[in-house]
């Protein structure tokens, strides 16, 4: 197991070498200029940038060699008899991912719900490419590197264009006057930055573990990139589904967040009672789990999923697709927010157990990292303090 | 999570259990009187104890695992009696705890310094204050009996438990073994039934977590031996081995029991604790900025 999770290829195996290797650099506190520490990981990396390279070119050919075969058609009907529990319900238990490159909304200049299989590869193909990073100088821990997860891992290229189902043009519904007031607040605030050290960190719940992304729905957007505070699908989207007669409980390994959810009609909290993740409650619509969550709380000065207030309620829908796919289909409403109900449809592809412990506030140096590192730059004077560069790279803006 | 190499480690681990087997558990204490483990009322599912449900233990051990008197908290002007601690029996048989004699010295320093809060970008701010004011995950055994609410989610193949307190998470794994791939804050559980009792065998949990208020404290090389004993429908007999020869002489057992919670509206309640600590742990970094609240 150990082998399998943690050393999953040779690319994998470089990049911790590379985290370990690069990491005394960046904490030495005397600031070295970003170009030096990028030099410095260069030469403690095993393997050159035209190595890493040349390995990524060989793993993306023989990967689009299968990627056809790979391709998800959503309109394929659900299997009629899936697997079912020792007690009788679908048998949903296992583990999945919920990272992908099919983005949230139609890409522009896209004007169909769906594309051909050859158009489905070959925008797979490019938003895997183009997401890739192979420089030992910026390499990171998430699942892009290397593009290795985008391959190796299950998620497959999709016929559809966009997540979103139900609107005409496939983009998120416009935002209510309320909603639009809040953004531009939030915008100005966050131009609003502290003088010392320019950034800002309380509006985002990724950066300070109190969340490990979004809240709800699992599939936060689906534009390719690293930037998960910001709503891509980034580092960790591993999911755990376990099941009893009278519960089922998602676990997230991003931040290990639970969410528990009682089946048979158990009684709800109060409305009074708000919660980060809502109230839930799940019932069977034949194959299907329908689950409905109201009474998040009001995440101030951070927004909730796309924006959204305390007054967000979602509907979830889970189907087996076939052995390996589980279909997971979401409706967000708010009033406060959005001047329509929208929906979103995806394919969550079974992958090996296990979670591991995410134990982010635990080890949150990044947040101190981030703040030091602002604040030895604007003492330096090598930036001014309100350089958008200070903020910009670290801010997701949530 | 911390990545290393285990193999020095897990034969320590090793050569502990081996041990475990010969050396006597001193007294028999204070196993909860009229609790004698009976089967009668068991709830159950494919032929085992069905363990699914809300449970609490119902003890001060958070406090001080070891026998206590009552006494102010550690900020009585600001607290008043809120951060008072109350007085216990403890929760170690035999009421005494095997420590080398310079652990014994740090578990008196862990005990002065556990407001102590360090923000530092290393591991350094682990050598600071009880992890429990910091809201970092319990560990085991003491996830078990603090002052909250836990539910086990059992099915024919799987156990899991969540703990209410920061929604801390054990996986037990009941039908493949495997070895803790990397250390972890809540650990590795195996787990198997011997007869009505689950045993857990807890390992990879790293060094940061204590026992309690009082600053009682382990190494990385702890293994803990849980035993849940379901004794009639609504209770169950817990005991804990606990096995560091890096800090005890020798391993020492706690027990007490658990009582499945009864209220039939009852559900956990989130407790992320983590927006709870911010100001104590950032402001002083001058980090911390939350921005504009509305009023409630």
């Amino acid at each position: 197991m150990r082998k399998h999770v943690l050393v999953r290829s040779g690319a994998a195996t470089l990049v911790a070498m590379l985290i370990v290797l690069a990491a005394p650099v960046g904490l030495r506190g005397q600031a070295p200029s970003r170009a030096e520490v990028a030099e410095a990981a260069r030469k403690a990396s095993p393997h050159s940038s035209e190595e890493a390279m040349a390995y990524w070119k060989a793993e993306v050919a023989r990967r689009l060699a299968e990627a056809p075969g790979r391709v998800y058609d959503p309109r394929k009907p659900a299997m009629a008899n899936p697997p079912k529990t020792p007690w009788g319900a679908p048998d949903l238990r296992g583990y999945y991912l919920t990272a992908m490159y099919t983005p949230l909304e139609r890409p522009e200049k896209v004007t169909k719900q769906f594309y051909t299989p050859e158009e489905a590869v070959s925008a797979f193909t490019f938003a895997t490419t183009s997401d890739a990073g192979v420089d030992p100088a910026t390499v990171h821990y998430d699942w892009k590197e290397f593009g290795m997860d985008a391959w190796q891992s299950p998620v497959r290229p999709n016929l559809r264009t966009g997540l979103i189902t139900d609107t005409p043009d496939g983009k998120i519904p416009a935002l209510t006057p309320e909603a639009q007031k809040r953004r531009a607040e939030a915008a100005a605030q966050r131009r609003q930055r502290d003088p010392q050290t320019g950034v800002q960190i309380f509006g985002n719940l990724y950066t300070r573990c109190v969340l490990g992304g979004g809240a709800a729905p699992l599939i936060d957007g689906g534009a390719p990139g690293s930037d998960s505070a910001a709503g891509a699908g980034g580092v960790t989207t591993e999911m755990q589904i376990f099941q009893t007669p009278d519960y089922v409980v998602l676990v997230q390994q991003r931040n290990t967040d639970v969410r528990i959810i009682p089946l048979n009609g158990r009684p709800r909290l109060p409305q009074s009672v708000r919660q980060w993740y809502g109230n839930s409650s799940g019932r069977w619509e034949g194959n299907t789990l329908v689950v409905q969550t109201t009474s998040f709380n009001d995440p101030a000065p951070a927004t909730h999923f796309q924006g959204a207030t305390d007054a967000l309620q979602l509907t979830e829908r889970f189907t087996i697709v076939d052995a390996n796919t589980l279909r997971y289909e979401y409706t967000v409403s708010d009033p406060k927010t959005w001047t329509r109900p929208w929906s979103v449809e995806a394919p969550l592809p079974r992958i090996p157990p296990p979670l591991y412990e995410f134990a982010c506030h635990e080890q949150n140096y990044g947040l101190i990292n981030l703040v030091m590192g602002a604040q030895i730059r604007a003492t330096e004077g090598r930036l001014d303090p309100r350089d958008p560069r200070v903020a910009t790279p670290t801010d997701g803006g949530r | 999570m911390q990545i290393r190499l285990k193999s020095a480690a897990m034969a320590a681990v090793a050569a502990g259990t081996l041990s475990l087997a010969v050396i006597p558990i001193a007294g028999q204490a204070p196993s909860p009187a009229g609790l004698t483990p009976s089967t009668a009322g068991v709830a159950r599912m494919d032929g085992k104890p069905n363990l699914n449900g809300i449970w609490q233990a119902f003890t001060t051990a958070n406090w001080d695992i070891l026998a206590h008197e009552a006494q102010a908290g550690p900020r009585p002007a600001l607290m008043g009696v809120y951060g008072a601690q109350p007085g216990g029996m403890g929760i170690v048989e035999g009421n005494e705890l095997p420590y080398r004699p310079e652990a014994l010295e740090k578990k008196k320093r862990n005990f002065e310094n556990r407001m102590t809060v360090k923000v530092a970008n290393d591991p350094s701010r682990y050598d600071s204050g009880d992890p429990e004011l910091q809201c970092y995950r319990p560990g085991v055994p003491r996830a078990n009996y603090m002052p909250f609410p836990f539910q086990i989610f059992q099915n024919r193949e799987q156990i899991m438990i969540v703990y209410e307190y920061k929604w801390s998470v054990r996986w037990i794994y009941m039908d493949v073994k495997s070895e803790a791939p990397v250390d972890s804050w809540m650990g590795w559980s195996n787990g198997r039934w011997d007869g009505d009792t689950l045993v857990v065998d807890v390992t990879g949990m790293n060094e940061y977590t204590w026992f309690d208020r009082a600053g009682n404290f382990h190494s990385d090389a702890m293994r803990v031996t849980e035993r849940w004993t379901p004794s009639g429908p609504n209770y169950l007999l817990y005991e804990a081995t606990i096995d560091d020869p890096k800090v005890f002489t020798r391993p020492w057992k706690m027990s007490f029991p658990i009582y499945r919670r009864l209220e039939p509206n009852l559900q956990l309640v989130e407790f992320n604790c983590v927006p709870f600590v911010e100001e104590m742990m950032y402001d002083p970094l001058g980090l911390y900025r939350p921005g504009p609240r509305k009023a409630k």
